[in-house]
């Protein structure tokens, strides 16, 4: 598969997405409150993880021009994203693609899914139904599925026409957002390893969108963690599961089932209710939940910085979480060994 | 043992050679939780709408034995069945916000299910606010309306109200699977409480392994409506005799942490 | 057409109602060829019959001046029914693109538009239609437009809502994300999505615009002598429903007929169409 060569100019060497200071607001609602990221050309991956309220949806959106930002800026390639229109927005729009979480509502109940994706390749120039049939069968499908209608599908094929459709346009940036969250664990293991080849076989650099952490060591070099709006740590993913130095990631970590009792993490059951997205607090806005925090931390923002190379926090106690500062009752320990 | 099914079958009109759901043994006891892992379309939703006599309404048809305490619950007069149905055995699914009609407030919900169940409205007041105080919710959160609520919090109004009523039984039909993980953390904890502090049989429905392996001390796995293992959970995830189990197993993500 | 059938046969509704109302095309189009006295239907009259009771000669009777009413019947099945095709036609030619544009787009757009729309649904629909009719030389012509006038905001209305909802999903946002353009978004993905209910709308409303043109030409505004308006007919025919009831009676008929006819089948596609549709044992 060639990428496809657009209008947009990669500047060489600097990074594929740049996100500084994002913020969206719904109304009233701030869903987003200064995100910044960084994502490296592919093949490369970012997971953002949070739960509901995050705003790490908003984020997907507002990178991809679907909802509209209320300050900050976002760089694809050097060039200001926020500020494209027409014709530079289209090819945007060529070079950077989503895939979204709802597989059954993401495909027109009334389209031949053959023709949705044949739709994309015509309105973007290209033509033969040739490439909707490599299309369908580089997603793991079978071509002889062109003729068939989205609810004569699973769900997990579902997904993975959507991610045909989304890979029609050749994207170099996609953004995953909770690609498995509707599907069975089968389909899920499926989907991630057709997102690891795809990764190798076409380069790709991918925003994972997901409430899931189990899922993105196998996918991601990075990962960032959101809460209520806010990027409140980032690092390598290896470092930050196995020391994170963040209380919520703590907390987020320890809350993943495992199978194996011996991986199992004990339990910091977090108070109350994961917060509605708007809702910030004055000063950090975990610290209502949060079972290390201190005066400091309901008065003072805490700024990100970095506690170890490449891995920032935004944490008043971020160097003791790292050094092993635990809730009482947790274990030391996350994940195995350590 | 609390809970039996025996060679229950559902199956739809015409289709009786094909059920959508075949049980042969299953039991729960008091003070146990039990899991059925299986992914959609195993058949482990409609097996739950046959435990509580509810599978007619989908328009299915139900043959064989499920018994509470001994006493037969297939073909139980519908006066009977509701009698039942949230007095002895409760039953929670997936989206808590269907569960709850969206015109009436949480709290008069709860109220109407206990005067229904024969409480009277003092004795109904009170149990609701033990039942809260339990599932750690302030009782006042039973003035709000189920959108004032979030999913964690209607799930836990769904166990409160089946704690007012006392039941010996809950269903739980992927209770935790629209919530957060850290949500999840909590109610699973709630969960274990029921079974440990009030001797609760559970019986909890998911397709993801591992909440059951965590949670439940005996596991059924379905796949196309059949029951393909059973056993102790550390045995079957450990020493998995089908198939499909591994296969199922195989697929589920780990935390593990790369060196 | 294969589905056409399997739709046909998918619930009674739709077999009896659509059975009449082939009927009734089919009488429509063969007319001329079955009618005993196609001039009758025309500017032919003979004084010297009128006011027969029917008989097999004639079977509905005459009217008052000696018309054979059956054949007037039978013409008629190309008049009222062609009115309301057309009608329907305009207002969803007027009535859709106004409607899915509104809802797909909101803003102001849709405030304006909607704005317009509800000055038209703020009259009662036939007071509007007397009043254009009334303005405009009586003709068929002047029928059609008086009653598409104030047909079209109600499709509009309808077909607004189901817009704005489809507008918000999923797959019309992918579309959005993948670069389409807004027109092509509108024609392929909101409008075939958003449609439906307007279909079994258009059905039921068949049998409306019949009574509602039938209601007009009563009152004399629209079809005009000779011509075969069931309407008309029973207006001419009022002054001896006592005495020579066949006069009303048989046009009346017609109009129930056809009326009940396509209301079964909007009926009947209503249930069809719903994609929840769960059949309760």
């Amino acid at each position: 598969m060639t990428v496809q060569p657009t209008t947009v100019q990669p500047t060489t060497g600097g990074p594929l997405l740049e996100v500084r200071d994002l913020k969206v607001s719904f109304g009233p609602v701030r869903a987003l409150d200064g995100v910044s990221l960084e994502l490296a050309p592919g093949p490369f991956g970012l997971a953002l993880v949070g739960e509901s309220g995050s705003g790490k949806t908003t984020a997907g959106r507002a990178i991809l021009r679907l909802v509209s930002a209320a300050g900050g800026t976002v760089r694809f390639e050097g060039q200001d994203v926020l500020a494209l229109r027409g014709r530079r927005l289209r090819d945007y729009r060529r070079a950077a693609q989503i895939v979204f979480q709802d597989a059954d509502n993401s495909l027109d109940p009334r389209m031949r899914i053959g023709t949705a994706i044949g739709e994309v390749l015509k309105v973007h120039g290209d033509r033969g139904t040739d490439r909707v049939a490599a299309l369908l069968s580089e997603a793991a499908l079978d071509p002889a599925l062109a003729s068939r209608y989205p609810h004569q599908l699973s769900g997990g094929q579902r997904q993975r026409v959507a991610i045909a459709r989304a890979l029609a346009v050749s994207p170099r940036l996609l953004v995953l957002d909770e690609p498995t969250s509707a599907l069975d664990v089968t389909a899920q293991a499926r989907i991630l390893a057709l997102i690891r080849r795809l990764r190798t076989e076409r380069a790709l650099a991918y925003l994972l969108i997901t409430h899931n952490l189990a899922i993105v060591p196998e996918l991601c070099e990075r990962t960032a963690v959101l809460y209520l709006g806010r990027v409140v740590e980032t690092g390598p993913t290896a470092d930050l599961l196995a020391r994170p130095a963040h209380p919520y990631t703590l907390a987020l970590c320890s809350a993943v089932p495992e199978v194996d009792p011996a991986t199992r993490r004990t339990r910091i059951i977090l108070p109350g209710d994961t917060p509605r997205a708007g809702s910030q607090p004055g000063g950090c806005p975990f610290h209502p939940r949060c079972p290390l925090a201190v005066d400091r931390c309901r008065v003072t923002v805490p700024p990100s910085h970095e506690v170890a190379p490449g891995h920032h926090a935004a944490c008043h106690r971020a160097e003791e979480v790292l050094a092993g500062l635990r809730p009482p009752g947790a274990s030391a320990q996350l994940a195995d060994g350590g | 043992m609390k809970l039996e099914l025996r060679d229950l079958e559902v199956s739809f009109a015409g289709q009786r050679d094909r059920p959508v759901a075949s049980v042969g043994e299953l039991a729960v006891d008091a003070g146990e939780i039990v899991g059925v892992a299986g992914e959609s379309g195993s058949g482990k939703s409609m097996m739950i709408l046959a435990v509580l006599g509810l599978a007619g309404t989908a328009g299915a048809t139900v043959t064989g034995s499920v018994r509470l305490d001994g006493q037969e619950l297939i073909g139980m007069s519908g006066a009977g069945l509701r009698a039942i149905r949230g007095r002895r055995i409760a039953a929670i699914f997936q989206s808590p916000a269907l569960a709850f009609n969206p015109v009436y407030r949480v709290g008069r919900i709860v109220h109407r299910t206990l005067r229904l169940h024969g409480l009277s409205a003092a004795a109904a007041g009170a149990r609701a606010e033990e039942a809260m105080r339990s599932v750690l919710l302030d009782p006042h959160l039973l003035r709000r309306y189920p959108s004032q609520l979030s999913g964690g919090q209607l799930q836990r109004v769904a166990i409160a109200l089946a704690l007012a009523l006392r039941a010996e039984v809950l269903l739980a039909d992927e209770p935790t699977s629209a919530l957060d993980v850290t949500v999840q953390a909590e109610v699973l904890e709630l969960l274990r409480e029921l079974r440990d502090e009030r001797g609760m049989a559970i019986l909890f429905v998911s397709h993801d392994l591992a909440v059951i392996a965590e949670l439940c001390d005996r596991v059924a796995v379905m796949r196309a409506g059949q029951v393909v293992e059973t056993g102790p959970v550390g045995q079957v995830t450990t020493a998995p005799r089908h198939d499909y189990t591994r296969e199922l197993l195989a697929a589920v993500p780990r935390l593990e942490v790369r060196p | 057409m294969r589905r056409l059938l399997r739709l046909s046969g998918a619930s009674p509704l739709i077999t009896t109602g659509g059975a009449v109302a082939l009927l009734i095309v089919l009488v429509a189009l063969l007319a001329p060829l079955v009618a005993p006295f196609p001039a009758d239907a025309g500017s032919a009259t003979h004084p010297e019959f009128a006011l027969q009771a029917p008989s097999l000669h004639h079977l509905f009777g005459t009217d008052q001046v000696g018309r054979d009413v059956f054949t007037r019947v039978l013409y008629g099945a190309r008049v009222s029914p062609l009115i309301a095709l057309f009608v329907l036609v305009i207002a969803c030619v007027v009535g859709i693109p106004l409607g899915v544009v509104a809802g797909y787009f909101g803003g102001v757009l849709d405030e304006v538009i909607m704005r317009v729309t509800d000055v038209f649904l703020a009259f009662p629909s036939l007071l509007l239609s007397l009043a254009f009719a009334a303005v405009l030389p009586p003709s068929l012509t002047s029928l059609t437009i008086a009653i598409a006038i104030t047909w079209w905001p109600w499709y509009t209305r309808l077909i607004r809502g189901q817009a704005a909802s489809v507008a918000g999903r999923p797959y019309v946002e992918s579309c959005r994300a993948l670069g389409l353009p807004a027109w092509r978004i509108l024609l392929r993905h909101v409008l075939p999505n958003a449609v439906t209910p307007l279909i079994v709308q258009v059905s039921l409303d068949f049998g409306g615009v019949i009574l509602t043109a039938s209601a007009l030409s009563f009152l004399g505004l629209g079809a005009q002598d000779p011509t075969p308006d069931w309407g008309l007919m029973v207006a001419e025919g009022q002054n001896y429903f006592t005495t020579q009831w066949w006069l009303v009676t048989y046009p009346g008929l017609a109009i129930l007929l056809t009326a009940l006819a396509f209301n079964l089948l909007g009926d009947g596609l209503r249930d069809v169409l719903d994609p929840r549709r769960v059949i309760v044992r």
